[in-house]
């Protein structure tokens, strides 16, 4: 069968509201103190950035189904309509990237909202930094936060860039956003990403 | 007697191991003639899911040397300590395999201990390996496909790759197995899994294989076809290797399992191969979830001394874990299915065109992750 014609019988398979988020993938809400947290993301409240969902903790905590976990501390407008990503690995299990490719997927279809990937940092509006710092990739990582042009974005992705997690060093450098998960899913992804860019979110 | 691997200094077998064992480099071919230059790719890179360099060496077309450093990305993980937190590591080596790291990880300890985990336990394990396969191949035919230029279909797989992760978190509450797996206990509600999306996958595939465009650049592509091979390389050279059939780790032969193979050792063999699997494994997961029950956690007691090996299947081969256990305490290291797969990958590619790189690249399912680990 023709590729065109295979694809318009498949109709749309874009969603129009959030769906599909995994329980241990949601914020967590605090029923009782645990003291016996692996990454300490449960000291005086639950810390988004720390927790790894080990799942070590329920039923002190459980999941809310809530996937806005996200933080963003500044805005950019200018990139509104359209959002250039430049997605560097700089320690991963793989997870973040596996994630992050998927909001590419017809399910999310992150162009209807302005953004795409780019191959290049001198391209990018924004850089999306994802895993522990290794020592291989820290000179790397320097590298591709000065070729991107300003006005730009740093977001980081993943308990481990965040906080470190539970595998070694986080990201030390200053980040416009934040994305907590372990790996996060497409949708809080998604909903960190439209309200960089100045949107309500996801 | 088939070889697996380098686990330490060890040679690892399908059915012995042998002290002395060489050094494998990640590096093939040979160069030194006029008018040849090198350029680097990587390692952070359009192209590149994750961060590895190659430094590749040619006279203009041809590729005629290749060097790869997967260690830019070098993660220090001690995979030593109490089970639990061991387990919380290894599940975070390669998300893509982290059914498999797991489960080869415990599979050893509980060898170790000479705790047999009961039936209902080792199904489950079957379902999570098999819905992780189902993922993999999704994903890699996704990005073989998407290489090609073939958007329609390349999306088409994406989504079926994201529905399957969707399976996976509604089942296992995690879309990558994390937390799910312990001593004789799979945290999972397997009465959710519906793959009814991939009922027609067969046509889906058939439709892919009348794409000349696509078969001329899977053809003759990354030939590789010698003795030491694993997983879906090895299958796609005609060779029954798969520890599904021949590790006795998991009951696969209780559901009538036999491996796929295809006669075709280069990038179409490797794509048809895990194409084929696709389906195998929804038909493997309908069965061993006739076979699996629903089960409490119970705590498991870990105690005394001993030492345990466990190879099992993961989507790119065969996975190797050995522990030390002393007392409560566990020491573990492992072989991953990458490291062999890479040494393959860099030989296959000399000779060819760099054009033809990324389809080479992709269909060997390589997760550098895995390969930059340090255990100290």
């Amino acid at each position: 069968m023709n590729w065109f014609i295979r694809g318009l019988k498949k109709g749309i398979q874009t969603e129009r509201e959030p769906r599909g988020t995994p329980q241990w993938g949601s914020a967590l809400k605090v029923n009782k103190e645990f003291k016996d947290c692996p990454t300490g993301a449960t000291q005086g409240g639950w810390d988004a950035g720390k927790c790894v969902f080990c799942r070590r903790c329920f039923p002190d905590l459980s999941p809310t189904g809530d996937h806005r976990m996200g933080k963003v501390s500044r805005t950019e407008a200018k990139f509104s309509r359209s959002f250039y990503l430049y997605p560097i690995d700089v320690g991963t299990c793989g997870g973040c990237n596996a994630e992050l490719k998927l909001i590419a997927s017809p399910q999310y279809d992150m162009t209807r909202f302005g953004i795409f990937f780019t191959n290049t940092p001198r391209h990018a509006d924004g850089v999306v930094v994802m895993g522990v710092i290794t020592e291989g990739m820290r000179e790397v990582l320097r590298e591709t936060l000065e070729a991107v042009p300003s006005p730009k974005v740093v977001v980081l992705m993943g308990a481990c860039a965040i906080s470190g997690g539970i595998i070694g060093e986080k990201v030390d450098v200053d980040a416009d956003a934040v994305v907590p998960g372990c790996p996060p899913s497409p949708n809080t992804i998604l909903d960190v990403l439209i309200k960089v860019k100045g949107g309500k979110g996801w | 007697m088939r070889f697996i691997g380098k686990l330490g200094n060890v040679c690892i077998y399908d059915d012995s191991q042998n002290e002395e064992c060489p050094d494998f480099e990640f590096h093939a071919g040979s160069s030194g003639g006029y008018g040849e230059f090198t350029f680097v790719y990587g390692p952070s890179a359009g192209g590149l899911l994750e961060s590895v360099q190659f430094k590749i060496r040619t006279s203009g077309e041809q590729i005629l040397e290749i060097h790869a450093d997967p260690y830019f990305k070098v993660r220090h993980i001690s995979l030593s300590g109490g089970i639990d937190d061991v387990a919380l590591k290894v599940e975070r080596i390669n998300a893509m395999f982290s059914a498999s790291h797991s489960i080869a990880f415990l599979l050893s300890v509980e060898r170790s201990l000479d705790e047999e985990p009961d039936y209902e336990t080792q199904m489950g394990r079957i379902v999570e390996l098999e819905l992780e396969r189902v993922r993999n191949h999704l994903y890699v035919l996704h990005k073989l496909v998407d290489t090609g230029a073939l958007g329609v279909a390349s999306y088409q797989l994406q989504a079926m790759q994201e529905a399957t992760n969707r399976v996976i978190g509604e089942a296992c509450g995690h879309r990558y197995f994390f937390g799910v797996n312990s001593l004789n206990h799979v945290e999972c509600n397997f009465e959710k899994v519906d793959l009814r999306y991939l009922k027609r996958f067969n046509s889906f595939l058939n439709d892919l294989l009348e794409n000349r465009i696509l078969i001329d650049r899977f053809q003759n592509n990354g030939k590789i076809d010698q003795d030491w091979l694993i997983g879906p390389t090895a299958r796609a050279s005609g060779r029954k290797y798969d520890a599904r059939y021949d590790s006795g780790s998991l009951p696969y032969k209780d559901l009538g399992f036999s491996p796929v193979i295809e006669r075709s050792p280069d990038v179409f063999g490797r794509f048809l191969v895990r194409g084929e699997e696709i389906m195998q494994s929804v038909d493997i997961i309908q069965e061993a979830m006739k076979k699996w029950k629903r089960k409490e956690r119970k705590e498991v007691k870990v105690k005394g001394t001993g030492e345990g090996m466990s190879r099992l299947e993961s989507p790119s081969g065969d996975m190797v874990y050995r522990v030390m256990i002393d007392g409560s305490k566990v020491k573990a290291s492992f072989l991953p299915p990458s490291k062999a797969n890479l040494l393959f990958f860099l030989k296959s590619v000399i000779g060819t065109i760099f054009t033809d790189f990324p389809f080479n690249w992709e269909s060997f399912g390589i997760w550098i992750s895995e390969i930059g680990v340090d255990t100290g």
